[in-house]
């Protein structure tokens, strides 16, 4: 028994998921040992949130077959509602102290930003795709991918216009720093982790055993199959792409204190998220959080052992040669037969 | 009447395939629609499944008028939909897809007689349930796709092509199947290119040509029908 | 397509007209173009600045057309292309003296080259992943540009020789809008060949096309290297008429704004945005100075202009001037245009 599972492990660590996954865990263990635990934890932390963004990402080019560019934009939109929610709350913190208020105003701000991304991803499924799906399906990932570059624009200038291009940061969620394992780290990163896990858990047992979450996945498969059993598609392309963008603001918001709100601060998620994506193979969403985790370890290694600037460099280059060798992504998948088109 | 469709147009787009279909099907009848290829036989069922947006016409459907409805609704009020295709969920287990065939019925209870009545059926699915839909074998995906279809509690069932790139020996038990059906008091719309075989099972059938209903009349009738033989059955 | 042309027995001028793949119409707002530097408000210095630059992106829309709108694929790294034309050029100047006349020509080659591979490399990909993987490519290339600070000072911007020795903007205008007729006679050459037909068949149905004998290979890499090298030729220009380079030039936002102006005007028309762009952008810069005081305005708005055209105008503006103007004013427009157009 313990050997055919051991025979199966070995054959899984041949195939291009295993060699990937198991170069990153050496990487991550050289890495660690030769700078210190900090290359261990500044992967897991923002590791985990990139899994989302990504997962997310992931879901809506499985379930709506739409190649996704705003995304970064409902991280944006994360962070500035969490912003707006947790500056007060601060504020009244510092005039009336209260231990139970400071452990959970942060949750508030990221609930709120979970809500209001999931909004926002609701109406623009509404607003934009909706209309353009009843207009016409022909060319569809194409023009909907350009639907989703104007409204990238739209929502970055929206930013800018509304709440101007400063840089609306905070420097904690929750003060202090914790030791684990003799290495001094912020509870922000210990619950961002912690964050990522329980949502990534939550999403999984959703996705698997609701009745919803079966019903996103017949979607993903087949769409008119899905319609023959009496699932209302358009009730789930409005939730799924609530749910997608929910993931992505709820990162943005978690984030906040390592990424202050701005109109651009999307781009970089964006970019590493549509790496991830390509990396374990478009609309394989749960290879996205391990995508997220391998993704992150490149990017703290290349800050590490190149320098600061090169992260878009490394990973653009690495991303073509995945593109040319594994076009189907190191897990593979089989969404991609329907965004060739 | 179950299903009465009056002066039906419909198509894809700017092409009218359609043109004043007009059927009545009564409960526990057995009605086939033949006719040429491209002559609209799917995009019947299509559009009673509520798949395609008719251009104007009524679809009486136990005295609601149905027509423009999405499919999901349509699926609801009890008409379930076999396409030529199946559009199985290829990535789910046989047990998951009838699973989602039952998506409109809450009551546990009814789930499980639905699906002893299904896997009665087609014992078949039974022995696959823990398999990948994607990984089964033509027969059995076609029988998949009426269990699945079953699942839902049907009154009316919609097939298209149940022979459709099927053996011979397929095909027969698919028939078989139906009837069995038919004899438990469903009523079903069957569309098919072997004419020979379907009027010798039906009740009545309707001949559709160029989007039009040319004939109508009981299978029998329809089998000694001079113009049928001649275009259907080459003699 | 103008095709059925030749029966009809024609003048010399509208011979000539027609080489150049001009409608009558067309060479009146050529005409026009080409006086507006003596009409009032243009002849101010500032103005005609801003319009040399428009002509640019009209002439960017143009190649950048040639891919999105005819092999239906959008070049995400199209701006990082053009950028490598005018690093290249630039930076040959600054460090060899070359002559920007043969600069901009070295520049076009290298970026021509890198379409090359470009084409090459997303051969086995289609539709958005080649527009992922231009992307890719692109942001390399911007990353490159801002990280080899000993070739291109990064962001602190490099100062490039102009092309003419003087301040005046006159002459750079009419050297562009000269590039800009070449561009878009070069295109319309191609796409109204028996290579166009291909380009569309690639793009509306790639194994359609593959089981119909047309070789999807050669003819993206073809498409992808052409409007490649004109990018980077309108670099070049860009280099030696701005006087300094920044790697902003290669950004993703840039890509997107010729993406505006292209799907604004229409798709897989070639003139629609190279039209559009002159008093589309001069009105999007009048709302920016008009509404300074409200940054991004004016962003937002060409944002929802351009939702609105994916959605409900999916030829863009060119397909209006058929369905209003060209089709009911049938008798003037075909004296205007000189023959009825198919589609």
């Amino acid at each position: 028994m313990l050997n055919s599972y051991f025979a199966r492990a070995f054959a899984w660590l041949k195939t291009a998921g295993g060699i990937t996954v198991a170069t990153a865990a050496v990487l991550l263990v050289a890495g660690t040992i030769d700078r210190g635990p900090y290359i261990l934890v500044n992967t897991v932390v923002t590791g985990g949130m990139l899994g989302l963004v990504a997962m997310g990402l992931a879901v809506i080019l499985g379930v709506l077959n739409i190649a996704q560019f705003a995304h970064g934009e409902y991280f944006m939109i994360g962070g500035l509602s969490a912003y707006y929610v947790i500056r007060p709350l601060h504020a009244y913190l510092d005039a009336h102290p209260s231990a139970f208020l400071a452990m959970v105003a942060p949750f508030i701000a990221m609930i709120t930003a979970t809500l209001v991304g999931g909004l926002a991803g609701a109406v623009t499924e509404r607003v934009c795709f909706n209309p353009l799906r009843k207009r016409s399906r022909a060319n569809w990932v194409m023009n909907s991918f350009l639907l989703t570059v104007g409204i990238s624009v739209v929502l970055v200038n929206g930013d800018q216009l509304l709440f101007g291009t400063d840089f609306k940061g905070i420097t904690h969620y929750w003060p202090g720093v914790v030791s684990i394992a003799g290495v001094f780290m912020s509870v922000d990163r210990v619950m961002t982790f912690i964050l990522s896990l329980v949502i990534v858990t939550g999403f999984w047992i959703f996705m698997k055993y609701s009745r919803t979450g079966q019903a996103i996945r017949a979607v993903a498969q087949d769409e008119m199959g899905a319609l023959m059993v009496g699932i209302n598609l358009e009730w789930i392309m409005v939730l799924t792409m609530s749910i997608g963008c929910a993931m992505a603001a709820v990162a943005g918001a978690s984030l906040l204190f390592m990424y202050p709100s701005y109109p651009t601060v999307g781009l970089e998620p964006l970019y590493m998220a549509w790496f991830v994506v390509i990396l374990v193979g478009l609309g394989n969403v749960m290879g996205a959080l391990i995508g997220g985790f391998m993704v992150s370890l490149l990017k703290v290694l290349t800050l590490e052992y190149i320098g600061a600037g090169w992260e878009f460099v490394v990973p653009s280059v690495i991303i073509i040669l995945v593109l040319i060798f594994k076009p189907s992504g190191v897990f593979g998948s089989e969404v991609r037969s329907v965004l060739d088109q | 009447m179950l299903l009465e469709i009056n002066n039906l147009n419909a198509g894809y787009g700017f092409l009218q395939i359609l043109r004043d279909v007009s059927l009545k099907i009564k409960k526990a009848e057995y009605v086939c629609l033949i006719g040429p290829n491209g002559a609209g036989k799917s995009t019947t069922l299509k559009t009673i499944a509520g798949i395609i947006k008719p251009m104007s016409g009524q679809i009486v459907f136990e005295g609601k008028d149905i027509s423009g409805w999405p499919g999901n609704r349509v699926t609801r009020l009890g008409i379930s939909f076999i396409s030529e295709e199946m559009n199985l969920f290829t990535n789910m287990t046989v047990h998951e897809n009838m699973m989602m065939g039952a998506y409109t019925i809450k009551d546990k209870n009814t789930k499980n007689r639905l699906l002893e009545f299904a896997y009665g059926l087609f014992p078949r699915l039974q022995e696959r349930s823990n398999q990948l839909a994607g990984t089964l074998s033509g027969g059995e995906r076609k029988m998949l796709g009426i269990g699945r279809a079953l699942m839902a509690d049907p009154k009316l069932l919609l097939v298209d092509e149940p022979s459709f790139g099927l053996a011979p020996q397929l095909t027969d038990q698919v028939f078989s199947s139906l009837d069995t059906l038919r004899q438990e008091g469903k009523t079903i719309l069957v569309v098919e290119q072997n004419v020979t075989k379907t009027l010798s099972v039906t009740d009545r059938g309707y001949v559709l040509e160029n989007g039009r209903i040319e004939l109508k009349g009981p299978s029998a009738e329809l089998a000694d029908n001079a113009h049928v033989r001649k275009v259907f059955l080459g003699v | 397509m103008e095709t059925g042309v030749s029966k009809h027995e024609m003048g010399f001028f509208s011979s000539v007209l027609d080489r150049l793949c001009l409608t009558p119409l067309g060479a009146l707002l050529l005409v026009l173009l080409a006086l507006l530097p003596l009409i009032p408000p243009f002849n101010q210095q500032y103005l005609l600045r801003w319009l040399t630059i428009v002509a640019l992106s009209a002439a960017s829309a143009i190649a950048f057309d040639l891919t999105a709108g005819f092999i239906n694929i959008v070049n995400f790294g199209y701006a990082a292309i053009l950028g490598l034309g005018a690093y290249t050029s630039a930076i040959l100047a600054v460090r060899t003296g070359l002559s920007p006349w043969i600069g901009i020509f070295v520049g076009a080659l290298a970026s021509g080259l890198l379409g090359f591979l470009t084409g090459l490399l997303t051969l086995r990909l289609r539709g958005i992943f080649a527009a992922v993987m231009a992307w890719f490519i692109g942001l390399a290339l911007m990353g490159l540009a801002i990280k080899m600070v000993w070739l291109t000072r990064g962001p602190l911007g490099l100062r490039v020789p102009r092309m003419f020795d003087t301040s005046s903007n006159e002459p750079y205008y009419y050297m562009m809008i000269v590039m800009l007729l070449v561009v878009y006679v070069i295109c319309r050459w191609v796409t109204r060949s028996k290579m166009g037909l291909a380009f569309k068949a690639i793009g509306q149905n790639m194994e359609a096309a593959r089981t119909s004998g047309v070789n999807p290979t050669y003819y993206r890499i073809v498409n992808f290297t052409l409007s490649c090298t004109i990018a980077g030729w309108l670099g070049g220009f860009y280099a030696h008429y701005m006087g300094i380079l920044t790697p902003d030039l290669m950004h993703t936002s840039k890509t997107v704004e010729v993406l505006a102006v292209v799907y604004i005007g229409g798709r897989g028309s070639l003139w629609g945005g190279a039209f559009l762009a002159f008093p589309f952008l001069i009105a999007m810069e009048l709302v920016r100075s008009g509404f300074s005081n409200l940054p991004g305005l004016h962003l937002v708005i060409y944002g929802v202009i351009l939702i609105l055209v994916m959605i409900y105008l999916p030829g863009g503006i060119a397909s209006l001037y058929y369905r209003f103007l060209y089709k009911p004013w049938g008798k003037f427009w075909e004296f205007m245009v000189g023959y009825k157009e198919n589609d």
